[in-house]
């Protein structure tokens, strides 16, 4: 049987105490292989090293994020780096080393929270479409299709401007609810392989009824590759979030990276001598999706069965 | 022959469905946004007061929203996409305009994305697990993460003409970093001669090139893992034990196998090269289609951005239709209902 299935025998137990025994077999499983992986390894400690610090963000910035400055300088807004402000200061007196700091929490919250909108969104449409197959499958996979062609950043933009991006929550469900289509397209194709297996089989022999094997063998078994696949899309939101910022669709009092690089472009930070401004923060999420992309693909390779064999 | 028939007109069928639905959902999506460009656009004057509720007739918004809705699809099939609020142009004519700037833009990049990424990665593949294969995917993945507009700044930095590195490299050059031709003392009318073809490609080079790294990750990664899927089969083995040599098992064995998935992947990539086409065209001030939807949406200039979404998506399923027809013809193998 390998790595690819657990079969959840005791009829009584809940959904996710059945994702959890599976998710633990099979991490117990591909722990030791995560362990032996150099990228995963590699992308497990970015993921470390950027979790501590929006952790420790408040010992470690020596200011709030939109706390400005008063210091002896003879003006205390739009400092080039210095001893004081190792990244200088933005046009509101903001330090922007705390600033890029604090922004680490932002860039986390709202790229783990929107990619778990859209696993759950998409884990539940691929669950769907995958399992009921037929003309529900048909319908589903053509709105999918139309979802997948308009242009996101549009796509995006419009239910921006619809919900109106006024607080986190906002920013976190237009990006989680646009980017729910490849998840469910993902999805749909396990499900489709799982439900030929013949464990599934027998469950449906001894007259199981269909929301029970949907729930009980096959989502456990195509968990693995959701969470494999929720891990690529905080790497994708946290662009989202970046690129939505950078057209300045971002709530107005929250501090993201994003955020800064804009300040950054719209007060000209090259021109007044701080390329850092504009650098740092765009590194920062490079390394950020760097790690998450490192870890996803590594993950992946290791859960999907398809790629196993190499 | 009927079954590949078969499959192909279920293709078309699928796209053509497809097409309808981005038009539905456009007219949807277009309608659900916020603000009205009826009021925004009629001057706040007491002596207009009757231009908001004329135009409102005028453009047919006083109908029921099906009445609206036949009247959009009409117009849809009849290429009669009406006047652009901001621009009192019709839409068709600019977005023909910004459409061929956009194609020589992501046309240029894909060509040389394709090309490069699949030299790449199927060296990569070749050398698994050697230093070339482990930089040039993690240089891959790292410009992949890369946010677009971002690389666009800075290359746009690095050759400017106070570019930090042309200090200390007195060869650096300094490349053209905005709009799609030089400014108004150049002659601003096209036309086909050496001087404007010229300067068009030296504005080329900065967008394009932007546009080429970020995504290049997308084709060598697919390519790599193709060609590695390819090489783990039995038949290689078999090809390897006849007594072939490396390059005959790849030429004959492996590349057949494995390119065709790859014709589908880089049709899904032409999702991804259009996002990111946006975001160069607006850090590069390139008048194609990106830069006017942009343009459109701060404008809320609703006909020419409702036409835009209907122009990308329809390019999207296009690339996606045709990508399946050379799949088609490519492998015989093709058995997908």
């Amino acid at each position: 049987m390998g790595v690819g299935e657990v079969v959840v025998r005791s009829p009584r137990i809940s959904v996710f105490r059945a994702s959890f025994i599976v998710g633990y077999k099979r991490f117990r499983e591909v722990g030791a292989q995560i362990y032996h992986s150099r990228t995963a390894m590699l992308g497990l400690s970015i993921l470390a090293f950027f979790t501590f610090i929006a952790v420790a963000a408040p010992w470690l910035a020596p200011y709030g994020p939109r706390e400005a400055v008063s210091d002896a300088h003879p003006y205390s807004f739009l400092q080039t780096p210095n001893s004081f402000h190792p990244l200088g200061t933005n046009y509101f007196s903001f330090d922007i080393y705390s600033q890029v700091i604090w922004g680490t929490q932002i860039s986390l919250i709202v790229g783990v929270a929107s990619a778990l909108v859209a696993s759950v969104v998409g884990t539940a449409v691929g669950l769907i479409s995958g399992f009921s197959g037929g003309w529900v499958d048909e319908v589903i996979m053509r709105f999918n299709d139309v979802v997948l062609s308009i242009p996101w950043l549009v796509l995006m933009i419009i239910v921006a401007a619809k919900l109106g991006i006024i607080d986190l929550t906002g920013i976190i469900l237009v990006i989680g609810l646009t980017g729910w289509s490849v998840t469910a397209r993902v999805i749909r194709s396990q499900v489709l392989s799982i439900k030929e297996r013949i464990f599934v089989e027998r469950a449906r022999m001894i007259g199981t009824p269909s929301w029970r094997i949907l729930m009980r063998h096959i989502f456990p078994n195509a968990f693995p590759l959701v969470f494999a696949n929720t891990i690529l899309t905080v790497a994708v939101s946290i662009l989202s979030e970046s690129v939505l910022a950078f057209l300045s669709l971002s709530p107005p009092t929250t501090v993201s990276w994003g955020k800064i690089i804009s300040e950054a472009i719209d007060n000209n930070a090259l021109g007044i001598g701080n390329p850092a401004w504009l650098i740092v923060p765009g590194l920062c999420i490079v390394f950020l999706v760097f790690g998450f992309y490192l870890f996803g693909y590594a993950l992946d390779e290791i859960l999907n069965p398809r790629l196993r064999r190499r | 022959m009927g079954k590949v028939l078969r499959v192909a007109i279920r293709r078309c069928v699928n796209a053509g469905v497809t097409i309808l639905g981005i038009i539905c959902l456009n007219y949807v999506l277009i309608r659900l946004m916020p603000g009205d460009p009826n009021l925004s656009f009629a001057p706040r004057n007491r002596q207009y007061i009757g231009l908001v509720e004329y135009n409102r007739q005028l453009f047919g918004l006083d109908k029921s929203p099906l009445d609206q809705f036949l009247i959009y699809l009409h117009n849809m099939f009849t290429l009669d996409w009406g006047l652009s609020y901001f621009y009192r142009a019709p839409v068709a004519e600019i977005l023909f305009q910004d459409l061929s700037w956009t194609l020589l833009l992501v046309g240029t990049s894909t060509v040389i994305t394709i090309l490069i990424g699949m030299v790449v990665g199927s060296y990569a593949a070749a050398k698994r697990g050697k230093p070339f294969d482990l930089v040039s995917t993690g240089l891959g993945i790292f410009f992949y993460g890369m946010p677009i507009f971002w690389l666009a700044i800075v290359l746009q930095a690095a050759f400017s003409k106070t570019s930090p590195l042309s200090a200390y490299f007195s060869w650096w050059p300094v490349l053209p970093s905005q709009g799609r031709i030089d400014l108004p003392p150049f002659p601003q009318t096209w036309s086909w001669d050496w001087v404007h073809i010229g300067n068009a490609l030296l504005h080329l080079i900065l967008p394009a090139l932007t546009l080429s790294l970020g995504t290049l990750a997308g084709i060598s990664l697919v390519m790599r893992s193709s060609l590695i899927d390819a090489m783990t089969e039995d038949y290689v083995l078999t090809a390897k034990a006849k007594g072939l040599s490396d390059r005959q098992v790849l030429r004959r064995h492996i590349f057949p196998n494995g390119l065709p998935p790859m014709v589908s992947l880089i049709a899904l990539d032409i999702a991804f090269v259009v996002g990111g086409a946006y975001q160069v065209e607006v850090v590069f001030n390139y008048k194609g289609i990106g830069w006017r939807t942009i343009d459109a949406i701060h404008n809320l200039d609703y006909p020419l951005l409702q036409f835009i979404v209907v122009i990308g998506g329809v390019a999207i399923v296009l690339a996606n239709l045709v990508s399946d027809f050379i799949l088609l013809a490519l492998d015989p193998r093709i058995k997908v209902a």
